[in-house]
C-alpha cells in the first residue's frame, strides 16, 4: 500500500518534470524566440551590444548563445530552485510576481469553487426530494441555460451593471488604491469587495452543472433499497438525508471538485482581464502579449502544477472517503 | 366507479386462526387510483408464532402482500383496507391508522422485514457496526446491551460478531450480508418477521443453510414469520402453513400438508407438477400454458380461468369466493372436487419421490 503512495508521488514529480520540459520546447516554438524581445529592449535602453548577450545570461540564468541542450539544463536546474528569472516586461524577478499574484487567484478559484458546488449540491438534492415538482422542473431549465451562458458573459454584464451603471462595486483591481498592504480590517473588507464579482460570475454558471450532477446521483441513490430499509428501520429523516442520501450522491462529485479547482485557475485569465484583477491569469495574459517569455513559463507551469497537485489529492484521499476504493491499482481519477 | 368489478366484497376468507397475531382485511394496493389493484382485496391472518409461506409466480403481488404489512408500499402506490396487529399483551392496532411516529416505531420493533436484495440493503459507506447501532438510537433503546444482542444474534448466525461488525458490506460476501440483515432486522426483538425472497441472491448451499438458521432462530426467539418466496419447494421445508397467489389475490390457503398433498385449486394443482424434482421423468413435469395476467387486464371471473383446463361458464363470469375444504384449509375455486380428481399429482404416481422433501415430520 505505502509502495502505491511512493509510486503516485514520483509520478507527480515526473509529470511536473515532463510539463516543465514541454513549455521550454514549446516557447522555443513560438515565432520570434524568447530573446528576440528582451534583446530590442536592452538595446533601446542603451545597453551596448556586446554586452547583451551576458546581461540576458544574468537576468534569465540562460546562455541564449549556447546549445539548445545547454539552455533546456539551464532553464531546469533554475526552475527547480525555484528560479524563474526576471520578468522582461516589468523588470522585476518573475517569483515574486507570482507569489503576490497566486493568493488573489487562488481566494478567488477556491471560494468560486467551493459555493459553487455548495449551492449546486444543496439545489440538487431539493430537486432531488421534489423530483417531478413544478421547483425540479423550473429549476433543470434554469441550469441548463445557466450552463449554457458562459462566465465571461455573465462577468461582463455584472460588471457593466454593479460597478458602472450603480456603482455598487469597484470596476478593478484586487483592493482599492489608497487602503494599506497589510493584515487589517479595511483591507479585507476592500479584498472582499472586490473579489464579489469576480466569484460572483466565476461561481453562478457553474451551480447549473453540478446541481443537474447531484440531483441524478440523488435520485439515484434514492431509488436503492438501502434507503428503504433506513426508512422502514425508523432513522430519522436527516440522518436518511445526510449519512444516506447526501454521503452516497457526492462521493462521486469529489473527484471532480478537485479536478474542477485545477482547471479553473486557467479559465482566470479571461475572468481576471475582465476585472483587472492581478492574479495569475491577469498575469498570464499581460505576459503573452508582452512576449513576457519568462513570465509566461512560470505562469504556464503554476497552472499545470496546481492541476497536477489536485488530481493527486484525489487519487490518495479517495480511498479514505468512499470505503470500497481501497488506494493502488487501477483506481486512480485519471 | 370504473367499468372493471373486482369481485372482491365476498372473500372474506374462512381462514380463521385460534390465536391470529395479524389479520389482514380487504388489503388493496392501487398505483392509479383504484382503476388496477396489484394486490386485489386480500384477506387472511397469521398465527402468533407459525411460518406462513407465501408463494406465487414473479408478479403475483407477493411483494406487495409483504409489504403492507408494514404499510410500506413503495410511493405512490395506495394502501387501503385493514391490518390488525394483535399486541401480547391483548390489544389490537390496525396499522394503516397508526401516526407517522407510531409507524416508525411499529416497524422493526413489532414487525420487522428482510429484503430480497441483501446486498443492496446496507448502506455502502457505512460499516456493518453502524446500521445496528443506529437502528437502536433510532429507537431509544440502550445501545450497550442492544450492540450484545446484536453479537449473540450474529453468534446465532454462525458469524464471527467483531469481524464482521465492523466491516463494510462490500467486505463480505453475499450469504454473510443475508445472514448480517436478518440480524439485524432481530435487533429490536420483533415479534414479527417478514421475509421477502430473503434466498433469491443466493446458490443452493447458502439457500439451505439460511433455512435452517431461520428454523433454530424462530424456535429461539419465539417469532412469527412470514416467508415469502417462488420457490415451492423451498417453502415447503420451512413453512407450517401455506398460502399460494396468483394474480394478486389468495387463491389457496392451508396446512402444509393440505397445500402440498390434497391442494384443491387447479393452479396449486399445476404448480405442484411445474416444480422440477431431479427423481420425476422428464415427461411428467409440465408447465403451465400461457401467461399471468397483467394488473391492467385481469379476467373477469376466476382469474385463473382462461388458463385452467376445468374452467367452465361459471368461472369466467364469477370469481369464485373462498370455499372451507378441509379443517384451516380454504381455496377460491368453484370445482376443487373436479381439480382434484382431473388434475393428478405427479409425485403421487411415483410414491417415494416427491417433489418436496418436506414430508418428514408430518
Amino acid at each position: 500500500m505505502s509502495n502505491y503512495y511512493v509510486r503516485r508521488t514520483l509520478r507527480v514529480f515526473a509529470t511536473i518534470f515532463a510539463v516543465a520540459t514541454l513549455t521550454f520546447g514549446l516557447i522555443r516554438l513560438l515565432p520570434g524566440g524568447p530573446f528576440t524581445q528582451l534583446r530590442a529592449q536592452l538595446l533601446r535602453q542603451g545597453v551596448p551590444a556586446s554586452e547583451v548577450d551576458a546581461r540576458i545570461a544574468n537576468l534569465q540564468n540562460i546562455n541564449p548563445n549556447a546549445p539548445l541542450w545547454q539552455q533546456y539544463l539551464d532553464y531546469m536546474g533554475a526552475v527547480a530552485r525555484g528560479n524563474f528569472g526576471e520578468s522582461i516586461s516589468l523588470g522585476e524577478p518573475v517569483a515574486r510576481i507570482i507569489a503576490e499574484a497566486v493568493p488573489w487567484t487562488v481566494f478567488v478559484v477556491l471560494v468560486s469553487t467551493i459555493l459553487m458546488f455548495a449551492v449546486g449540491i444543496f439545489l440538487g438534492s431539493l430537486q432531488a426530494y421534489w423530483e417531478g415538482s413544478r421547483f425540479d422542473k423550473a429549476f433543470s431549465g434554469l441550469s441548463i441555460a445557466l450552463m449554457s451562458v458562459p462566465f465571461y458573459v455573465v462577468a461582463v454584464i455584472s460588471l457593466y451593471v454593479f460597478s458602472y451603471q450603480w456603482g455598487w462595486l469597484p470596476t478593478a483591481g484586487t483592493v482599492g488604491a489608497s487602503v494599506e498592504k497589510e493584515l487589517s480590517i479595511p483591507f479585507l473588507l476592500s479584498a472582499l469587495e472586490h473579489s464579489i464579482l469576480p466569484i460572483f460570475s466565476y461561481t453562478l454558471g457553474g451551480i447549473g452543472g453540478q446541481a443537474l450532477a447531484m440531483r441524478g446521483n440523488s435520485i439515484q441513490v434514492l431509488g436503492n433499497d438501502y434507503v428503504r430499509v433506513a426508512r422502514l428501520r425508523g432513522l430519522a429523516d436527516r440522518r436518511i438525508a445526510t449519512r444516506y442520501v447526501a454521503r452516497n450522491a457526492i462521493l462521486p462529485m469529489y473527484t471532480g471538485f478537485l479536478l474542477l479547482l485545477g482547471f479553473r485557475l486557467s479559465g482566470t485569465v479571461i475572468l481576471e482581464q475582465i476585472f483587472s484583477y492581478t492574479g495569475l491569469g491577469y498575469y498570464m495574459f499581460a505576459a503573452l502579449k508582452a512576449n513576457d517569455y519568462p513570465l509566461m513559463m512560470a505562469t504556464f507551469l503554476v497552472i499545470t502544477v496546481a492541476l497536477i497537485v489536485g488530481v493527486y489529492i484525489a487519487d490518495l484521499t479517495y480511498s479514505k472517503i468512499d470505503p470500497r476504493i481501497s488506494a493502488g491499482g487501477s483506481d486512480e481519477a485519471y | 366507479m370504473t367499468a372493471k368489478q373486482h369481485g372482491t366484497a365476498d372473500t372474506t376468507t374462512s381462514m380463521t386462526t385460534d390465536d391470529p397475531i395479524i389479520e389482514i382485511t380487504n388489503a388493496a394496493v392501487t398505483y392509479d387510483g383504484g382503476e388496477t389493484y396489484v394486490l386485489d382485496h386480500v384477506s387472511t391472518s397469521i398465527e402468533r408464532g407459525e411460518i406462513l409461506g407465501i408463494v406465487g409466480e414473479s408478479g403475483s403481488g407477493k411483494s406487495m402482500f409483504a409489504d403492507s404489512m408494514l404499510d410500506a408500499i413503495p410511493d405512490p402506490g395506495r394502501l387501503s383496507g385493514e391490518i390488525l396487529y394483535h399486541r401480547d399483551d391483548g390489544t389490537t392496532v390496525d396499522v394503516l391508522e397508526l401516526s407517522d411516529d407510531e409507524l416508525r416505531e411499529f416497524r422493526w420493533e413489532e414487525v420487522a422485514m428482510v429484503f430480497q436484495g441483501a446486498m443492496s440493503s446496507f448502506n455502502p459507506t457505512m460499516k456493518i457496526g453502524g446500521h445496528f447501532k443506529e437502528t437502536l438510537k433510532a429507537h431509544d433503546a440502550d445501545v450497550t446491551s442492544g450492540m450484545e444482542f446484536a453479537r449473540e444474534l450474529l453468534s446465532d448466525l454462525y458469524l464471527d460478531p467483531e469481524r464482521v461488525l465492523d466491516s463494510y458490506p462490500h467486505e463480505l460476501s453475499g450469504g454473510m450480508q443475508q445472514r448480517a440483515l436478518i440480524a439485524l432486522s432481530l435487533i429490536l426483538e420483533p415479534e414479527v418477521l417478514v421475509m421477502d425472497e430473503p434466498t433469491a441472491a443466493l446458490d443452493l448451499l447458502m439457500q439451505r443453510s439460511i433455512l435452517t438458521l431461520l428454523e433454530d432462530l424462530q424456535d429461539k426467539y419465539d417469532l412469527t414469520m412470514v416467508f415469502i418466496t417462488h420457490d415451492l419447494p423451498l417453502v415447503a421445508e420451512l413453512a407450517d402453513r401455506m398460502a399460494v397467489m396468483y394474480a394478486f389475490q389468495l387463491i389457496e390457503v392451508g396446512n402444509r400438508e393440505q397445500l402440498i398433498g390434497n391442494s384443491g385449486h387447479p393452479y396449486t394443482r399445476a404448480l405442484l407438477n411445474a416444480t422440477p424434482d431431479i427423481e420425476a421423468p422428464l415427461e411428467d413435469m409440465r408447465p403451465i400454458e400461457g401467461q399471468s395476467p397483467a394488473p391492467i387486464n385481469v379476467p373477469q371471473g376466476c382469474s385463473f380461468a382462461p388458463r385452467c383446463p376445468l374452467a367452465t361458464e361459471e368461472c369466467r363470469v364469477e370469481d369464485p369466493a373462498f370455499t372451507q375444504l378441509d379443517s384451516g384449509h380454504a381455496v377460491a375455486c368453484h370445482h376443487p372436487e373436479d381439480a382434484r380428481d382431473e388434475i393428478a399429482l405427479h409425485f403421487e404416481r411415483s410414491e417415494e419421490s416427491a417433489p418436496v422433501s418436506g414430508g418428514d415430520d408430518s
